[in-house]
């Protein structure tokens, strides 16, 4: 059945298969356009560097009223991002626009990666190791990367490749 | 979009008109002016074609007509802003805030219509 949110949905796939973004992967589930599977990279020069990072996206009949719920289900470290994976980024809560699309969420969630808000921690330990101790911050964030390259050996070597 | 060209072709322009004139550099200008004209009107076509919530061309039918197959007109909303929408995917986005979607200041109709 087609409704406005699943061909809004169709256009952003279309979108993102034009012009995908550096280092951003997604797909829409084969039998639920409403939830998508996408892989961020890591940003080069950050902690991040090479990371495979895995997302789930999952829309409702309200997008693009609404925003998905995006979590991460890759382990990460990140004063932005809380224990079950959740993301706190205010163009996903209070700062939403409905001319957002899946490849400007995803790009915004790559910048966070290296620009934390340190004001509003999900993570505080991850929030006061930023803060106060980077070398011990990074050394934490890049056994995440190591773990994603685990959890996904093809995609990460495939991504690097690219 | 728009205004990046405007701006890059407006200080072209300036540039042009504060070089140290000769004959040949004055004798340009004019055809400078008429460029500037062409690229301000093109972009600001492409700019306005596309409602931004739905990714529609605004001379379409707006997503929700389209899944309800509804053939009746689906018009357009510009605001006081001058940014401009389908009114169906403008009503539904004003229930959550009663903003521009693209510049974010307080959403007041100018005018709706065709
Ligand atoms: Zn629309
Ligand atoms: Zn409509
Ligand atoms: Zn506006």
């Amino acid at each position: 059945m087609s409704t406005p949110s699943r061909l809004r949905l169709m256009r952003d796939f279309k979108q993102l298969q034009k012009d995908p973004p550096a280092g951003i992967a997604a797909v829409p589930s084969d039998d639920n356009i409403l939830i998508w599977h996408a892989f961020i990279l890591g940003p080069s020069d950050t902690p991040f560097e090479d990371g495979t990072f895995r997302l789930l996206l999952e829309f409702t009949e309200s997008y693009p009223n609404k925003p998905p719920s995006v979590r991460f289900t890759s382990k990460m470290f990140h004063p932005n991002v809380y224990a079950d994976g959740g993301i706190c980024l205010d163009i996903l809560q209070n700062r939403w626009s409905p001319t957002y699309d899946v490849s400007a969420i995803l790009t915004s969630i790559q910048s966070l990666l290296d620009e934390p808000n340190v004001s509003s921690p999900a993570n505080s330990e991850a929030a006061t190791l930023y803060q106060t101790n980077r070398r011990e911050y990074e050394k934490r964030v890049k056994m995440t990367v190591e773990q994603s390259w685990n959890a996904e050996p093809t995609l990460a070597s495939n991504l690097r490749a690219s | 979009m728009s205004e990046n060209s405007q701006t890059s072709a407006q200080s072209t322009n300036a540039n042009n008109n504060s070089n140290p004139t000769s004959d040949t550099v004055s004798s340009s200008v004019p055809f400078t002016l008429k460029r500037w004209n062409l690229v301000g009107i093109w972009s600001w076509d492409v700019a306005h074609d596309v409602c931004a919530i739905c990714r529609t061309a605004l001379s379409e039918s707006c997503l929700r007509c389209q899944a309800a197959s509804n053939l009746q007109e689906c018009i357009i909303v510009w605001g006081t802003c001058n940014h401009s929408f389908h009114n169906c995917c403008m009503s539904q986005w004003v229930k959550q805030r009663a903003q521009c979607p693209l510049c974010q200041t307080d959403w007041v109709i100018n005018r709706i219509g065709q």
